[in-house]
């Protein structure tokens, strides 16, 4: 039988679908019997998927624009110094 | 707008296609899906954020120069992020910092969580108000996570950014970073873990 802690050390792997089917199996005989282990497992996995959403939303701010333009005048430089 | 920032190996192609040939709307794209977390890996290394825009700036440049000589070997943005880790290396190196992505000395933050048995001391949460949407002390969850793996020590928050946001392929990550995959797992866990307590507090 896995302990809390031990289950939590598996967290990742299991929702990143990584474990064997043996570790599987006491994963699961643990999180029938274990609400704390549940939660905790589906903490980990908003963590994933919020981590990831906190990748893709990040907006162009005015800032951008202007280093947008900064790297392609550069380019433009290069290009007519023959680099 | 499908695939205007290169999912698949088709759009990828054209993409790359787009960016050599000065297209301003696709190298848009393109930086807006990756100039913050280019930067937010590069302040893992560098000595401090400003440092860490300068050298992605500069990574940028590279990049657009040498767009003709990407041969799809391995994903567009593990090849970019190559750029700007080598930038920041080359730059840390230059300012007397070491650089290493063995995560020596990281440790996860559960050490505390469980009785003498392995048992947990207090029952984790039910996150019922943690979501995306939600605006928690003036901040996005979202914003929360990325604030929580700007506080990461290096090696974690390189994983988690071109792992657990970039999506980069196991053996592209383990090669940039010269790390084996079972170090890789061990970093991508524990990054979790800290975002996870970032997370916990806010609940
Ligand atoms: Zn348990």
């Amino acid at each position: 039988m896995l302990s809390c802690k031990e289950v939590a050390q598996r967290a990742s792997a299991m929702i990143d679908g990584e474990l064997g089917a043996w570790d599987t199996l006491q994963m699961r005989m643990h999180l029938a019997m274990c609400k704390g282990c549940e939660r905790f497992i589906g903490q980990v996995r908003v963590t994933r998927d919020l981590t990831k959403a906190a990748g893709e939303a990040e907006d162009l701010h005015d800032v951008d624009d202007l280093r947008i333009s900064a790297i392609l005048s550069q380019l433009h430089d290069g290009k007519q110094q023959g680099g | 707008m499908r695939g205007e920032t290169g999912q698949g190996m088709g759009d990828e192609a054209e993409l790359v296609r787009k960016l050599a040939a000065g297209d301003r709307a696709a190298f848009e794209a393109v930086y807006r899906k990756h100039n913050a977390a280019m930067v937010r890996f590069a302040t893992g290394i560098v000595k401090s954020r400003a440092t860490a825009e300068e050298v992605t700036q500069d990574a940028w440049v590279s990049v657009l120069k040498s767009i003709g000589g990407f041969e799809g070997r391995s994903s567009l943005a593990g090849w970019m992020f190559t750029i700007v880790l080598n930038k920041a290396r080359t730059r840390a190196g230059r300012d007397g910092r070491a650089v290493s992505f063995d995560g020596a000395g990281e440790d996860d933050n559960l050490a505390a969580a469980f009785d003498g048995r392995g048992r947990w001391k207090d029952m984790p949460e039910l996150w019922e108000e943690i979501t995306a949407e939600r605006i928690i002390a003036g901040r996005s969850v979202l914003q929360h996570v990325n604030a929580a793996i700007e506080t990461l020590p290096p090696a974690q928050r390189s994983v988690l950014v071109l792992r657990g946001q970039q999506g980069l392929d196991a053996a592209e990550v383990c090669a940039m970073l010269g790390i084996t995959e079972g170090n890789m797992r061990v970093l991508l866990h524990r990054a979790r873990l800290a975002v996870r307590g970032a997370l916990d507090a806010l609940a």
